[in-house]
């Protein structure tokens, strides 16, 4: 029995319907190493770390610490035994203060009176120690994600927890509060303290980790150490074959206008002020067009405005030669097809099952209806090939509620709706936002197809990387307006990085003072 | 693939019919423990009685009275049966009008109100229309209609409440039941209608067969002779049976049901949501109003129109009604029949026994109560159904059937957390 191991996960197997989330995996997490968890979305790294945690009982396996066989029925279980978790939804109570959500479920009492003065003392120590900046007495619901993410790690770290879970710790963060996270990370290896890092970001796998295990499609394909690999390695086996990291693509051969926007004002939330002052600008057909921007800059008010989530308060909208700044989102639908920002909120009914969500705009067509009732041969029909086509993964096939998919496929869905109704004007906001680089290389592939095919798409996206890498033409936004347009073959990141932090700007003609 | 589908389906219809009926004995049970505690607790009633009252309160509905010595007798009561048949038909309505409501994301506290407009509407129609001159069949049709029709204008208030200032249904449907309570009291305070004939009643309106407008008996009466039965019953099965296909097979289904579960995409897709929000709440209201209108058209029913003070308790029963049935049209037919037996079984523990109805009362509130709990009592089945398969199984590895693999996932969607992977 090797000692220097302080965890053993063996030959784990956790099953869901008509899934095997994780078949016969075996992970050692050393003493004091940073592990490395990386898989595609699905690949069932969060199910894993939920067994360890003792969310979830597995169907066959054990698991050892310090070479001892233990069982973990829950979380208390797992807290007894030192192990602690971030979850990449926070688990917190919104409008209880920092100092009361740390303490919650581990409060020092005496004759039935909260201690508290004691439990904020330690949490000051703590906090010092690692430069985990918190504001004890806030409420949560008032600070920042990245704040409440420490809050997290300072619960597990009030609890003495020696083996710290990170599922995605980093997807909601900022550059840098992602550079704190991971300085923080290697302090506690540092320390003797053992991590296990769930992540599907490369950049971030190399940077801060020791090892890492890499599961695909609930299989384990191996633990190597990342100093002996590389990012194009990790990816060829978290997906399984060789994968493009960067979009290959022709030269765009852009046709005619699409879609002509023109002083377009739209108001933002409450309605009060326009958040989108007075755009314009042209997207042809075979080209790709990205209006980038540091978030909040009127992007998402943008897309509203276009596709008739909001009424414009000023402006003209032109698509395929129609004036339809009044017209319905149904009306636009006909020309336009859009993968919104928000996949919860507007790109899929989360109870309602894949081959419904398939046809959310198709279910008045013919092919789908008769006299009023829907056609559901014909749906499922249509849901088969769309699943088969565009490969999305679920549980039950068509009749797999679209709660219960993973993130990456549930995207892959709205992906296929969108554009298997083939329409002119493709709008996509971040389309690959949260997703493993297999999904987006998948997506940026589409897309480039798509215009190759002749159709004309704007994309949103707040990744530089996507941005330059993708389009053909970059509108830079902020503030609401467009400060720049800038040719992806000649500028830079650094150029790019200053319009839209409003250090630079072009003039627009005939824009008076 | 079908068949599979399919035997999941049964197998989730299986476990809510079992989680519902789990409710409803174990209100039964509570009920027996307290005729057992005030069997005992009182001199005049002993061990005897209560169990004569334990048994009727199971089987009620086939009491057929005492013997010449004195015991129960059971068997087929066909009073006791047309009548709880009668006073399911209300009920079943109303409970379908919470049952549609729910489906499409509204809860529809309101049943009561739009129940009281159907019955005005469908009083003054019904006895408003000379018979003289329009024939009766077609007087009732259209006072049906009429109730219904005014049960669903009264549905769209909160409708419209909620879908122009998204003001919660809830709040607007109270409001507007008192308000329905005080408009019907003042419309029929004064009016023609009242029933001045019989001069020992006051504040109650003439019943419709005083204007030859009833529901046909269907033959009915031939099968549940001396009962109150009418042709009502199928009529609301036949509206069950509609509903359940308007919801599961229909675009308009798919469209209301998809802007209860989420109005942002609905909107985004195209759907005017708005407008669903108002049909829903439309829809709801006239089967209320239907509701309302079959009983009082049944031609043996009158109306105390002094309601101001109070709601009627059909509407409200419409919500345990819909929550047993989980909302399925076709199990609201049943959890209403099997509510308006509590009330046979309730008389028939007052004729029999010293014990009164009221014991039905505590019954129906245990079960309204448990009715809450059916979706808790649901995952308790799947985890005993797991755990033995496990046992069972013995922890070895191996695809192991559908059916115990099933209930974590669902557990999943339920609670809402890891929605990432698994």
């Amino acid at each position: 029995m090797q000692t220097d191991n302080i965890i053993e996960m063996r030959h784990i197997t956790k099953q869901f319907p008509g899934i095997v989330a994780n078949d016969d995996i075996t992970l050692e997490l050393r003493r004091g190493e940073i592990h490395a968890l990386l898989g595609e979305n699905g690949a069932g790294k969060s199910t894993l770390m939920s067994v360890l945690f003792g969310l979830y009982q597995p169907e066959a396996g054990e698991i050892r610490k310090n070479g001892q066989v233990v069982k973990i029925h829950n979380p208390n279980d797992a807290t007894a035994l030192g192990i602690g978790m971030v979850h990449q939804h926070f688990k917190l109570v919104e409008v209880f203060t920092v100092l009361d959500n740390i303490i919650l479920g581990a409060e020092t009492a005496k004759l039935g009176f909260l201690q508290k003065k004691e439990a904020r003392r330690k949490v000051e120590q703590l906090s010092q120690r690692y430069g985990l900046r918190v504001d004890l007495d806030a409420r949560v619901e008032d600070i920042t994600v990245g704040m409440q993410q420490r809050v997290e790690i300072l619960k597990m770290l009030y609890r003495d927890n020696e083996i710290l879970i990170f599922d995605e710790p980093t997807a909601v963060l900022t550059p840098q509060e992602i550079d704190e996270l991971m300085a923080t990370m290697r302090e506690f290896a540092q320390e003797g303290k053992s991590i296990l890092f769930i992540s599907h970001k490369l950049n971030e796998i190399m940077a801060v980790s020791d090892r890492v295990t890499v599961l695909r499609k609930g299989k384990l394909v191996g633990t190597v150490a990342t100093r002996e690999t590389d990012k194009q390695a990790l990816s060829n086996m978290m997906v399984g074959r060789p994968v493009q990291l960067e979009v290959i693509k022709g030269k765009a051969q852009p046709g005619q206008s699409v879609l002509e926007v023109d002083g377009l004002c739209v108001r933002g939330e409450g309605r009060r002020r326009d958040v989108v002052r007075n755009v314009s600008f042209q997207v042809r057909a075979g080209e790709i067009v990205c209006i980038a921007g540091i978030d909040g800059n009127g992007q998402s008010e943008l897309v509203y405005g276009l596709t008739g989530l909001e009424k414009p308060s000023a402006g003209r909208v032109t698509l395929c030669g129609q004036e339809i700044g009044r017209a319905s989102i149904r009306q636009r639908g006909q020309h336009l097809s859009h993968i919104p920002e928000d996949r919860h909120k507007h790109g899929l009914i989360l109870d309602f099952t894949l081959e419904q969500n398939l046809v959310l705009q198709r279910f008045r067509e013919p092919a789908f209806q008769r006299l009023g009732f829907l056609r559901q041969g014909a749906v499922r029909q249509y849901a088969q090939r769309l699943i088969q086509q565009y490969d999305v993964r679920s549980g039950q096939g068509p009749a797999t509620v679209a709660r219960s998919m993973s993130g990456g496929n549930q995207q892959k869905a709205i992906i296929a709706r969108e554009l298997d109704r083939e329409k002119e004007l493709i709008v996509a906001v971040q389309p690959t936002r949260g997703l493993d680089v297999g999904a987006i290389e998948y997506i940026h592939n589409q897309l480039v197809a798509e215009r190759d095919k002749g159709r004309a798409v704007l994309l949103v996206s707040l990744e530089l990387d996507e941005v330059l890498s993708l389009s053909d033409r970059i509108l830079v936004m902020y503030e609401g307006e467009i400060v720049g347009e800038l040719d992806p073959a000649s500028t830079d990141a650094q150029e790019l990085g200053l319009y839209m932090s409003g250090a630079k700007r072009e003039e627009k003609e005939g824009e008076g003072a | 693939m079908k068949g599979k589908v399919s035997k999941l389906w049964r197998r989730e219809g299986a476990q809510s019919v079992a989680a519902s009926l789990i409710s409803i004995l174990i209100g039964l049970a509570v009920g027996a423990v307290i005729i057992l505690i005030m069997g005992l607790s009182n001199p005049d009633l002993g061990l005897g009685t209560v169990w004569e009252a334990v048994r009727l309160e199971f089987l009620g509905l086939f009491s057929t009275g005492r013997t010449a010595t004195g015991a129960l007798t059971f068997g087929f009561n066909p009073v006791s049966m047309g009548d709880m048949l009668f006073r399911a038909t209300p009920l079943i309505l109303t409970g379908l009008s919470v049952a549609v409501a729910y489906k499409t994301g509204l809860f529809n506290i309101g049943a009561p109100g739009q129940y009281l407009m159907g019955t005005a509407a469908t009083l003054m129609l019904a006895l408003g229309i000379p018979t003289q001159v329009v024939p009766a069949p077609l007087v009732w049709l259209i006072a049906f209609l009429g109730g219904a029709l005014a049960g669903a204008l009264w549905g769209c208030i909160p409708g419209l409440v909620k879908a122009l200032l998204n003001i919660n249904e809830v709040l607007a449907c109270i409001m507007t039941n008192w308000i329905a309570a005080n408009l019907v009291s003042w419309i029929f305070d004064g009016s023609q209608f009242r029933n001045l004939a019989e001069s020992t009643k006051s504040a109650y309106i003439y019943k419709t067969s005083f204007n030859g407008v009833q529901t046909a008996k269907l033959g009915l009466d031939q099968l549940f002779p001396n009962s109150q039965v009418n042709g009502g019953i199928l009529v609301a099965i036949v509206i069950a049976v509609l509903m359940y296909i308007l919801m599961n097979k229909t675009t308009l289904g798919y469209q209301l049901k998809a802007c209860g579960a989420n109005r942002h995409a609905s909107r985004y897709a195209g759907i005017a949501d708005k407008r669903n929000i108002v049909l829903s709440m439309a829809i709801a209201g006239a089967l209320a109003g239907a509701g309302a209108a079959l009983y009082y058209l049944s031609g043996n029913t009158e109306f105390y129109w002094n309601t101001y003070q109070s709601l009627p308790d059909v509407g409200f029963n419409g919500i345990p009604v819909a929550l047993l049935a989980v909302s399925n049209p076709i199990g609201v037919v049943f959890t209403g029949c099997f509510m308006s037996m509590l009330d046979v079984v309730g008389q028939q523990i007052t004729n029999l026994t010293p014990y009164n109805e009221y014991i039905t009362d505590i019954i129906v509130a245990t079960i309204v109560y448990l009715s809450a709990f059916s979706l808790a009592i649901k995952l308790l089945l799947r985890g005993r159904r797991k755990r033995r398969l496990e046992e069972a199984e013995g922890g070895k590895s191996g695809p192991v059937d559908a059916p115990s693999a099933h209930a974590p996932a669902t557990d999943l969607g339920r609670t809402g957390k890891g929605g990432g992977e698994g």
